[in-house]
C-alpha cells in the first residue's frame, strides 16, 4: 500500500519527462537574424515634426494661487470622481460668464484631473468637467460655438505633492481665451 | 515512509512557490507536465543580465521547468555535468558582443547527449540583445513542440509622463531591458499598435488645437494623420485586419465609442449615453465590443453588438471597474477594491470568460491596472505599484505562471504590446 502510494506521487512528479524528443532539423542549422526587429526605428521630435501650429502654453499663474486659468477667468475645482460643478464655484462661475460675454475671442476650457484615475476613464472625466463649465456657461447665453472643450486627463497637474490640498488643486478645469 | 511522503509534497509546493509572484486563487497541477532544462552559459564573458533573461523567457512560457543556477561550460563539446543528469534538455549558449551582438545556442538531449537544435543569431544595434535571446527561446520551445510564444519577440509600446503636458513614447521588449523614445516633444499619448507586424502605430498628439491621431511607421518615420476630435480623442483598439478602428471620441463633447472604417473613411458612432463610454474592444467575432461605462452612477464593464442598441453588463462586482481588454470570450478588468480620495487604491486585476462565466482574480497584491491581453490571449500583462515599487507583471492564463519585472522611470500613461 506504501509502495503503491510511493509510486503514484513518484509518477505525479516525473511524468513529464517522456516529452517527444524532435529530431536535429539540419535546414535550421544557420545563421539568423531577428528578423522582425532587425531594422533599426526611427526616434521622432513630434513638436518639431511639421510646420502646424503649436498649442499656445497658457500656463503663466504661479501654482500656489489657486488659479490655473487666464485672461481674467478663474477655474473651476471638482470634488473627488465628480463632475458636478459646486456651489462653492459659483462664483468663479459667474465671473468666468462675465469675462466670456465680454470677450470677442474663442474660450477654451481645459477638463483635469488628479492622478488617481486610470488611462482613458480618467481623460472622459476631464472632458466631462470641460462640459459641464461649457453647458453652464452656455445656460447663461454664451454660444457654444463660441467656446472648444479638451480634457488633459491627469497629463496637466499643477502640483505633485501628495496631500490633500494638492490633489484638490489638479481636479479643476482651466480657461484661456484662444488667441 | 510518512517522512519521505512529506518530502516529496514539501518539494512539489516548493516549486509551485518558487515561481509563483502574484498568487492566483485557483491552483492547477501543472508542475510535473513541464520540461526540466538546465542552462549553460559558454560565453567569454558571463552576462548576468543575459542569462536572467533567459530564465525569464523559459519561465514564463510555461512550458519549461528551468534550473535557476548559472553554469559554466563548453559550446564546442556535447559533454554534459553528471549533476544535469536528471534534466531532460540542456540548453548551451555562447553570446558576445562587438559592435554587432551574437548569440550562438545549442539545444542538448541529456539522455543520450544528441544535438536536438543549434543556430547562431545575430543582430547590428546592440541594445537589442534581449530580443536575440527571446527569439532563440521562442524557437526552442517550437522544435519541442509547444504551443507558441512567438509574442516575447513583440515590442512593448508605452508613453509616460515627463512633465506637465509633456510625454514620450518608448519601445521596449517584454522584459523592459530594451528601450528607446520613439516620439518625444509636446504632449503624446495612448500609443497603440496598427498591426499585426508592428511596423505602425497610433498615438494622440496634442501639438495642435485639438486632440489629433496619427499613424508612425517606427522605420521609416513616416507620419498620417488619421483624424481630430473635440474633447478628446483615443485608439482604443485595431480590428485583426487593421481595416477598423474603435476610436473614443468626443465631437459634440460628449465621450462616446466610433468604429472609424479607414477604407471607406465612414464612422459609426457605437454608443450614446449622457456619461462616460470609453476603452472600448473588439470582442468575440469583432461584431461586439467590450467597453467601460459609468451608466449605472459607477464605472463598470458592458458589451453591446457594434449594430444592435441592447447593452449587457458583463462584472457584477466591485464599484470601480475602469479599464478592460478583450480576447475572443475572455475579459480582463482592473477593479478597484478600495475607495480612498486621498491616496493610492487597491486595484486588483481580474480575468472573466463569458463561455463559462467563470470570474477569478489574477492579482491579490497591490495597485494592479493597464490589464492587456497578448497578441495570442494566452499572457496578461499589467503594471503593478507595490511597497512604493512599480513593477510589470504577466501571468500565463495557461500555466497559471507569473513573472515581475522592475520598471524604473516615469508615471505610466497608456501601454500595449
Amino acid at each position: 500500500m506504501k509502495n503503491g502510494l510511493l509510486i503514484t506521487i513518484l509518477s505525479l512528479l516525473f511524468v513529464g519527462c517522456s516529452h517527444k524528443v524532435p529530431a536535429l532539423n539540419n535546414n535550421n542549422n544557420n545563421i539568423s537574424d531577428a528578423n522582425e526587429i532587425s531594422p533599426d526605428t526611427v526616434s521622432i521630435d513630434d513638436h518639431n515634426y511639421d510646420d502646424s501650429n503649436n498649442m499656445k502654453n497658457n500656463n503663466i499663474l504661479s501654482s500656489n494661487v489657486m488659479n490655473n486659468s487666464s485672461d481674467g477667468f478663474r477655474s473651476i475645482y471638482f470634488a473627488f470622481d465628480k463632475y458636478n460643478i459646486s456651489s462653492n464655484m459659483q462664483s468663479n462661475m459667474s465671473t468666468n460668464i462675465k469675462v466670456a460675454k465680454d470677450s470677442s475671442h474663442k474660450i477654451k476650457l481645459e477638463g483635469n484631473c488628479d492622478e488617481f484615475g486610470t488611462d482613458e476613464y480618467n481623460y472622459a472625466l476631464g472632458l466631462k468637467r470641460a462640459k459641464a463649465v461649457k453647458d453652464e456657461m452656455v445656460s447663461q447665453s454664451i454660444a457654444p460655438a463660441k467656446m472648444i472643450i479638451i480634457s488633459f486627463g491627469e497629463s496637466n497637474p499643477v502640483c505633485k505633492e501628495s496631500t490633500n490640498s494638492c490633489y484638490e488643486r489638479n481636479r479643476r478645469v482651466d480657461i484661456h481665451l484662444l488667441k | 515512509m510518512h517522512k519521505l511522503i512529506l518530502l516529496l509534497i514539501g518539494f512539489t509546493l516548493s516549486f509551485n512557490m518558487l515561481f509563483a509572484v502574484d498568487a492566483t486563487l485557483k491552483i492547477k497541477k501543472d508542475v510535473e507536465q513541464r520540461t526540466h532544462i538546465a542552462l549553460i552559459d559558454c560565453s567569454e564573458a558571463q552576462n548576468s543580465k543575459v542569462f536572467k533573461i533567459f530564465l525569464s523567457d523559459f519561465k514564463i512560457s510555461g512550458h519549461f521547468l528551468v534550473d535557476t543556477k548559472h553554469y559554466i561550460g563548453d559550446i564546442s563539446n556535447n559533454f554534459i555535468l553528471p549533476k544535469l543528469k536528471n534534466k531532460e534538455y540542456v540548453l548551451k549558449y555562447k553570446f558576445s558582443q562587438n559592435n554587432s551582438s551574437k548569440l550562438e545556442v545549442k539545444l542538448l538531449n541529456v539522455s543520450n547527449g544528441n544535438i536536438i537544435f543549434s543556430k547562431t543569431y545575430s543582430i547590428l544595434n546592440r541594445t537589442k540583445m534581449p530580443f536575440l535571446i527571446h527569439k532563440s527561446v521562442s524557437e526552442v520551445n517550437n522544435i519541442l513542440n509547444y504551443p507558441n510564444i512567438s509574442w516575447i519577440n513583440r515590442y512593448v509600446v508605452y508613453s509616460v509622463y515627463s512633465a506637465p503636458r509633456h510625454s514620450e513614447i518608448y519601445l521596449s521588449d517584454y522584459t523592459f531591458n530594451y528601450k528607446k523614445i520613439i516620439v518625444r516633444g509636446g504632449l503624446n499619448l495612448f500609443p497603440k499598435w496598427a498591426d499585426r507586424k508592428q511596423h505602425n502605430l497610433y498615438y494622440t498628439s496634442y501639438k495642435n488645437v485639438l486632440p489629433t491621431l496619427y499613424k508612425l511607421n517606427i522605420y521609416t518615420g513616416t507620419k498620417t494623420k488619421i483624424i481630430s476630435s473635440e474633447g478628446m480623442l483615443v485608439c482604443s483598439d485595431v480590428s485583426s485586419d487593421g481595416s477598423k478602428l474603435l476610436l473614443t471620441m468626443a465631437p459634440n463633447a460628449q465621450a462616446d465609442i466610433y468604429q472609424l472604417n479607414l477604407l471607406t473613411h465612414s464612422k459609426k458612432r457605437i454608443t450614446r449615453f449622457n456619461g462616460i463610454d470609453v476603452n472600448g474592444r473588439y470582442a468575440s467575432d469583432e461584431n461586439h465590443i467590450i467597453f467601460v461605462s459609468n451608466r449605472l452612477g459607477y464605472p463598470n464593464i458592458f458589451k453591446k453588438s457594434i449594430n444592435a442598441s441592447g447593452i449587457s453588463q458583463m462584472v457584477y462586482h466591485g464599484r470601480n471597474n475602469s479599464s478592460c481588454d478583450a480576447y475572443g470570450d475572455k475579459i480582463i478588468y482592473s477593479s478597484r477594491e478600495t475607495n480612498n480620495a486621498f491616496r493610492n487604491n487597491k486595484f486588483n486585476i481580474y480575468l472573466l470568460s463569458e463561455s463559462t462565466l467563470d470570474t477569478r482574480p489574477l492579482t491579490t497584491t497591490g495597485s494592479n491596472q493597464f490589464p492587456r491581453f497578448s497578441s495570442d490571449g494566452s499572457v496578461v500583462m499589467f503594471l503593478k505599484q507595490y511597497s512604493g515599487h512599480t513593477s510589470v507583471g504577466y501571468t500565463n492564463l495557461n500555466s497559471y505562471q507569473s513573472l515581475l519585472f522592475p520598471f524604473y522611470g516615469k508615471k505610466v500613461q497608456s501601454i500595449d504590446w
